[in-house]
This record gives C-alpha cells, sequence and structure tokens, in this order.
C-alpha cells in the first residue's frame, strides 16, 4: 500500500511539473502525467520487452509529451493484468499491451472476471508469423510428406508445442480437420525444452518463432517446411505458406497490440490510436519489426474491435474441437 | 591444446580493465540479490538490461552472467543465518546449514558453501570449456521419459529425508505434490484447485513456501517458547569463524560429488538447480558414514548442496551456449538478452564469437575468485547478525521475508500466502513432521507429473516407454535401491547387534 502512495504521490507531483509547462491547448486530449503502461508478464517477458521499447522509442522519437512507465502486473497467466486495467475505467493516463492470450484466455477459465470487452481496443500493432520446422535429417521435404506420413501411421507422428490453447495447436487443429490427418500433440510449458524435444528426434514437427529457430535453421539442425503467415517471408523466400503449400486454412495470428480502460472519451481513444501510428511509422519501429521477424499488423480502433469478435469465435470452435472446456 | 591457446585469448579478453571492472559489478550485484530473498537473479538481468545496452556485447555478458553465479553464492547466506532461503536452490542448505549455525557454527558453514561454491564453480566451467559440444548432444538424448525417471530418483531421496517416522515424511511430501499441482494444468487447460481465485492460476510460487515453511515457521516456534530467549552462540575470534581442518576433511567427497552432479543436472535443459541441490545432499546421505547426522548441522550437508547449485551454473551455460536452449528462467533472460544484442547462441557460436566464448569462460574462472575473496572476509560481519537479541532478530526475518515475496510479484495475496505458509511451517515443527519432503514435493511434482504425462502421450499409453530406453530405466532401478536403503540398513543394524550378542 505504502508502496503505491509513494508512487501516486510522485505522479502528482509529476503531474504539475507537467501540467505547468504544457501549452493550454484543451481542444483535443493530450496526456498531461505520466502513463501507465500495463504488461502481462514479469520483466524480460516478452510484452514487457515490447512495452520498454515502445516506451524508449517514444521518448527517442519524441513522439509523445509524457513519459511512459512500464507496469508489470504478472500472475493468473495475464488474468491479473486483465482485471487491473479493467477495473480502471475511466482512466485516460493507462494503456496496457495485450496479446492473443487475452483474447483467448478468458474463454477458458472460469476464473476470469474480464475480458477485452471490458476495456478498449486503441491498435493492433504486430502479428507474429511463425515457421512449421522438421529435424534437419528428417526425411519430410515439405508440409505434405508430414501430412502424408501422419496419415499413413495415424497417431504416431509426434508435434512438440505449448499449452492446448496455443497457436502451435490452432495449426494443428486445423491441418488436422482440413486433411484427416492425425498426430500426437505433447504439450511443454518452456519454448527451450520444445526445440529440445525436437532437436534430440523425440518429436517430429513443431510450429516455431523464426526467431527462435534461426540458428538451427542456418546449422542445419533444423529445416523449414512451411510458414504460418499470410504471405512468403523476407527472412524464408523460398518456403511456402501453409496455403501455398495446399492446405486451406484460415492464417492463425500471434497478436500484439495496445487497449486501455473501458469509458473513455472518444478524443483520447484517438489521441492514443494516432500515437502508436505515429510510431509504427518511424525508422527505429521498421527496423526492430524487421530484426524480430514481426509483420505490420497496425489496426484502429474501431476495426480491431470488429477483430476482437472475428478472433474470439474462431477460437471459441477451435478450443471446443480441441477439447478444452469452453466456459464462455 | 588448442583448447589452452583459446583460454589463453580469453583470459587476454577478460582480464581488460573494463571487462574487469563489470565482471566485478556483476558478481557484487549477483551476490547482493543471492542475500536478498525472493528478488533473483532473473528478475536482476532483466531490470538491468538496458544498462548494458552501451556496453560492448563481450562487456554485457561478463556482467549479466556474473550477476547469474554471483546469486548462487549469496542465497547460501541467510538460509545459514536465518534459515531463510535466499533463493529457491539454496533451500536444501537451511537443512543443515542452519542447524550448524544453531551449534556455534555459523562462521564454518559460511565459510564451507564459499569453498564449496568456488570449487564447484570452477569445476563447472572446466566441464563447460571441455565438454560442451558432447554434453549437448547428451543433454539432448534425455527427453521426457528420462526427465521423469530423474524426478523419480529425486523423490525417491524421501527416504532419506525422513526424520524418525517414515509415515511422516510421505504425507508431508504428499502435501508438496498436492500444493505442485495447483494451478493451470498445461494439457487440458483445466484449472486445479484455484478455489475461483485467479491468483492461483499460475500455481503457488515455490519461494513464497520455501520462506514461509522454513522462516516464517521457525520464527513462530521460537516466539512460543517464553522468558528468555536463548542467543545463538557466535565464538569470539576470527580462527573461530572459519571452518576448521577437520571440517573441511570432512567435506572433501562433499565438493567432488556436488561438483559433477550440479553440472551433469545443469546440462539437462528440464531439471534445474534445486533438484541439482536435492539429489547431492541425498547422494551425500546415502554414502555417509554417519547418515543419522544429517539434518544436524554436518558440514557435508552444506557443501555439497551449495556445491551443485553452484556448477549447475556452469552446466546451465552448456545448453545455453551451444544450442540456444534456456534451461531456467534465468538463462531464458540471458538468451533474450543475447539476442538484443544481436548475438544468436546457437551450434555456431563458439565458432562465430570465440572471443565472446573465451572471454566469457575465462571471466567465470576470475569471477569464482572474486567471489570467494568478497565473500570470505564477509563472514564474520555476517555472523555477527546472530549475536541480535531475539525480539530484533525475529522482526527482521519477518521483514525481509514480506520484503522478499513482495518484491517478486507485487502482490499483497501473495503476502496473505507466505503467512498462510508461515503457519503451516508452525503446525509441522509442533507435529514433528519433516518440512524437506514437502519441498521436495512441491520442487518435483509439477515436472514429474508432467514429464510422465508427456512419455505416455509420446508411446500412445504405452507404459513400456519408461524402462525400455536405457538411461531411463538405470535410473528408475538407482530409485528403486535408494528406496530400499533403510530396509539394508534395519537389516544390517539387526545383524550387528546379533553378532554382538552372540559374542
Amino acid at each position: 500500500m505504502r508502496c503505491k502512495m509513494k508512487l501516486r504521490s510522485s505522479i502528482i507531483i509529476a503531474a504539475c511539473a507537467a501540467t505547468l509547462a504544457a501549452a493550454p491547448a484543451w481542444a483535443q486530449f493530450k496526456p498531461t502525467k505520466p502513463v501507465e503502461f500495463i504488461v502481462h508478464t514479469g520483466p524480460g517477458g516478452g510484452a514487457d520487452v515490447l512495452a520498454r521499447f515502445i516506451a524508449q522509442t517514444f521518448e527517442k522519437e519524441n513522439l509523445a509529451p509524457v513519459r511512459f512507465t512500464v507496469n508489470n502486473k504478472s500472475g493468473g497467466g495475464g488474468l491479473t493484468a486483465m482485471a487491473y486495467v479493467a477495473e480502471k475505467k475511466g482512466d485516460t493516463h493507462a494503456i496496457a499491451v495485450f496479446t492473443g492470450n487475452w483474447l483467448t484466455n478468458p474463454l477458458t477459465r472460469a476464473e476470469a472476471k474480464f475480458t477485452v470487452k471490458d476495456m478498449t481496443p486503441v491498435a493492433r500493432l504486430v502479428l507474429e508469423p511463425a515457421l512449421i520446422a522438421v529435424k534437419g535429417d528428417a526425411p519430410f521435404k515439405t508440409l505434405k510428406d508430414f501430412i502424408e506420413a501422419a496419415k499413413k501411421a495415424p497417431g504416431t507422428m509426434k508435434q512438440s508445442g505449448g499449452s492446448i490453447t496455443s497457436r502451435d495447436n490452432v495449426v494443428r487443429q486445423l491441418l488436422m480437420k482440413d486433411t484427416g490427418a492425425n498426430w500426437a500433440y505433447i504439450s511443454f510449458p518452456g519454448g527451450g525444452e520444445r526445440i529440445a524435444a525436437l532437436l534430440g528426434g523425440h518429436v517430429n514437427m513443431m510450429v516455431v518463432e523464426p526467431q527462435e529457430a534461426g540458428e538451427h535453421i542456418k546449422a542445419g539442425n533444423m529445416r523449414v517446411i512451411a510458414t504460418v503467415a499470410d504471405k512468403r517471408l523476407g527472412g524464408f523466400p523460398n518456403v511456402p505458406t501453409i496455403k501455398e503449400a495446399g492446405y486451406d486454412i484460415p492464417n492463425v495470428e500471434q497478436v500484439r497490440g495496445i487497449v486501455m480502460p473501458a469509458g473513455v472519451a472518444p478524443d483520447v481513444v484517438a489521441y492514443y490510436e494516432d500515437l502508436f501510428l505515429r510510431l509504427s511509422k518511424t525508422a527505429t519501429w521498421r527496423k526492430y519489426l524487421e530484426e524480430q521477424q514481426f509483420e505490420d499488423g497496425y489496426m484502429k480502433s474501431a476495426e480491431l474491435a470488429k477483430y476482437f469478435d472475428v478472433f474470439t469465435d474462431q477460437m471459441r470452435v477451435i478450443l471446443k474441437e480441441a477439447g478444452a472446456k469452453v466456459v464462455r | 591444446m588448442e583448447v589452452l591457446t583459446s583460454l589463453g585469448h580469453g583470459f587476454a579478453v577478460a582480464l581488460e580493465p573494463l571487462n574487469l571492472f563489470w565482471c566485478f559489478v556483476g558478481v557484487f550485484l549477483g551476490t547482493a540479490v543471492g542475500v536478498m530473498p525472493g528478488l533473483g537473479p532473473a528478475a536482476t538481468i532483466a531490470m538491468l538490461l538496458p544498462l548494458t545496452f552501451n556496453m560492448p556485447p563481450t562487456t554485457a555478458v561478463i556482467m549479466l552472467a556474473g550477476i547469474y553465479y554471483g546469486a548462487k553464492y549469496g542465497g547460501s547466506t541467510t538460509a545459514i543465518l536465518l534459515n531463510v532461503p535466499g533463493e529457491s536452490a539454496s533451500v536444501v542448505t537451511c537443512l543443515d546449514g542452519y542447524q550448524m549455525a544453531r551449534n556455534g557454527r555459523a562462521g564454518a558453514a559460511l565459510g564451507i558453501a564459499a569453498i564449496s561454491s568456488f570449487i564447484a564453480g570452477t569445476v563447472g566451467v572446466l566441464g563447460l570449456m571441455l565438454l560442451a559440444p558432447p554434453l549437448a548432444k547428451f543433454g539432448l538424448s534425455f527427453s521426457s521419459p528420462e526427465y521423469f525417471a530423474l524426478m523419480v530418483m529425486g523423490l525417491a531421496m524421501v527416504v532419506l529425508l525422513a526424520g524418525k517416522s517414515m509415515i511422516k515424511a510421505l504425507l508431508a511430501m504428499l502435501l508438496g505434490l498436492w500444493i505442485a499441482s495447483m494451478g493451470i494444468d498445461l494439457f487440458s487447460d483445466a484449472s486445479r484447485f484455484t478455489f475461483g481465485q485467479s491468483e492461483l492460476l499460475d500455481g503457488v510460487d515455490f519461494v513464497i513456501v520455501a520462506i514461509g515453511v522454513f522462516a516464517l515457521g521457525e520464527v513462530f516456534g521460537n516466539m512460543e517458547k517464553r522468558g528468555e530467549g536463548t542467543m545463538l552462540p557466535v565464538p569470539k575470534g576470527l580462527r573461530n569463524l572459519l571452518p576448521t581442518m577437520a571440517e573441511l576433511k570432512a567435506c572433501r567427497f562433499a565438493f567432488l560429488n556436488g561438483s559433477i552432479i550440479g553440472f551433469i543436472i545443469g546440462v539437462l535443459p528440464g531439471a534445474g538447480s534445486t533438484i541439482a541441490s536435492f539429489i547431492s545432499y541425498g547422494v551425500e546421505k546415502a554414502v555417509s558414514k554417519h547418515p543419522e547426522k544429517f539434518g544436524t548441522g554436518v558440514p557435508e550437508g552444506v557443501a555439497a548442496p551449495e556445491g551443485a547449485n553452484n556448477s549447475e551454473t556452469g552446466g546451465a551455460m552448456v545448453p545455453l551456449l551451444t544450442l540456444g536452449i534456456p534451461g531456467s528462467g534465468t538463462t531464458a533472460i540471458l538468451l533474450a538478452a543475447f539476442i538484443l544484442w544481436g548475438l544468436r547462441p546457437g551450434p555456431l557460436m563458439i565458432q562465430e564469437n570465440p572471443d565472446l566464448f573465451w572471454g566469457l569462460v575465462a571471466s567465470m574462472y576470475v569471477g569464482n575468485v572474486m567471489l570467494l575473496v568478497l565473500n570470505l572476509p564477509l563472514i564474520p560481519l555476517f555472523a555477527q547478525i546472530l549475536k541480535l537479541r531475539e525480539y530484533i532478530l525475529y522482526p527482521i526475518i519477518f521483514g525481509i521475508s514480506i520484503v522478499g515475496v513482495y518484491a517478486v510479484s507485487g502482490s499483497l495475496f501473495d503476502c496473505w500466502m507466505l503467512v498462510v505458509f508461515g503457519l503451516l511451517g508452525y503446525a509441522i515443527r509442533r507435529l514433528d513432521y519433516p518440512s524437506a519432503p514437502l519441498i521436495l514435493g512441491l520442487v518435483l511434482g509439477d515436472s514429474m507429473e508432467r514429464a510422465l504425462r508427456q512419455s505416455l502421450m509420446m508411446s500412445q499409453g504405452d507404459l513400456a516407454i519408461l524402462v525400455s530406453r536405457p538411461i531411463s530405466a538405470t535410473m528408475l532401478i538407482l530409485a528403486i535401491v535408494l528406496l530400499c536403503l533403510p530396509l539394508f540398513r534395519r537389516a544390517n543394524q539387526w545383524r550387528v547387534k546379533a553378532l554382538e550378542e552372540n559374542g
């Protein structure tokens, strides 16, 4: 409690300073005190690294009149942060990074008190593509080779991945439904363990992020047989997307973007929407996307709201088919 | 002799003044966060990451690695003095370390921890340097069935950690296994034992249970003793604060055992340093001539787990640097840091970045020496804390524990959990249950269940997968031997008794 009070008073002091300094232009919303930037992972987690990079870029490129301070609200598989944002109703100085988990987790968790419906969508930022990879010396040269092998011996081929609600499994479910093939899915909590299982020959295939797999592909220990993306990836111009490989399944995106508490005026949303649009056009951001092999997925607030609905509906069906208990 | 040339080159890198300075900063910070319970190396590295962006990558890696292995050194301090495990791997050090402090050998225990850490840390780096590529391959041959067998072997250690009553030890272990099962089940996405609390979805943090059961349980237990509290004896004079030759001699095997077991378990990406220290403690007790004295403050009981958790660092660097596969939270953040600098640890790392690899290896030798020099003189100073009266000492332990837990998550819910586990620790003491099996069950439960389910998914439900693979079969046999150990002992005692009666 003490800490919070201290933080609050320092925010007030900073706010006074900022108000004094800012020009009195009230026609449109502008933040007047440091903006709280909420993430659901601890320091070093994916969303945390992204938020810190964004906050740094805002300062470096002079995009916003105030500072953005990252606040880690980890725990509850993201639900703690979601509840925190939802309960800040009307707060114009708080934004949060959302990921696909924010959309999926409430579907299967009865403990969730809030969904993204209880928040204001601000902007979608990035889409993370993925690779379908096999071991370097595996007999499968194409996705078709793998699927045919799986059809011949149902249930014996194995894929390593995360929890059953993760993208890895969603891609598998969609492919199995489309082709009638059937292979096992083995969950590992850490990305490292998933790769180790593939490289050690304990599983046959995995869905992996380009960055994680980069070195193994270069060293020849891993082979990419397809990409999970809308179009071919810059780093892998010769590898077809799933669709190009002949399997007509919807592309499963790993998405990251920004939401804020509900109950804020339209000009507030418009301000942040525009702020992130300006961010997405900077050279620093472009370079970051290229390095991380992310796709630019900028989308405005209104479109994002629709996207949330479509994505959630799609996931609900997929999760039910995957055998998860859907609670809402 | 290619290795020596490369190592020489590495030392040239590590001994550059800039690198030497940051190496010191790293190990110093590491010791500090190690001493602080709760705040661990993973969070520290993540928070300091932005500081390193302007450094040359090699320097930055040297510093961050210093935090990692430095924290392992520091973790033993509060474990020995206050029964508060400074980080997860030092739980095992509490068992004999705190008892040594109660016997007036606090300084000796700290000294042995430092020396054992130094020896094992150095052995770990040696292993990293000489065996990295072949060992990385060995690590990959481990999969779920092998991990399951390893965890079974770990769990079988319960027979060694049991006090007077085996039944009580088993019950405590079951409690630990139950706590480990709380949270979201990875395989079905169902939540288990969360009682509708979203805070429990991630399960119960091991640090909270360890601090609650060990530190708060001990304080509650001692508060009950009314009247003039007996202070712990702290002998005067520097000589009495350091381990004696006899104590060091008793630890000879423990140094070796801890170093080797820690390193091998470190190489496996799915195990971790807490398991390493439990296993080396168990092995030490199993081969000891006086196993009944373990838990009452024997130096080997400090040397083995402290060694294991330090050489584990060298081991964990093997899959990280040669495969780009992190085995723990801390190595995962180190990997993220490498990537931010544009370095990609992986099979080509040693060839492509010899400066960095050999510089890091050499800096770990240097850092280990620094840590020994840094820690030994601090021992007499730290030992003085035991001179505090109980009415000062206990509130301090309370404060450190609560701050430590709050620092990890920033959640008040966790502080209440700490109280719950403190009361549990008190109850356990009052009813004369051992607390180590509870912690053992908690550490192993999650990974053991996961490994078993993964194995069965791999084999489509055929249990034979567990015994048909040579490594897992061997470990399962070892586990059975461990479980039978008390029976052998009893038979032996009975035989000796019979012989005496006859003669």
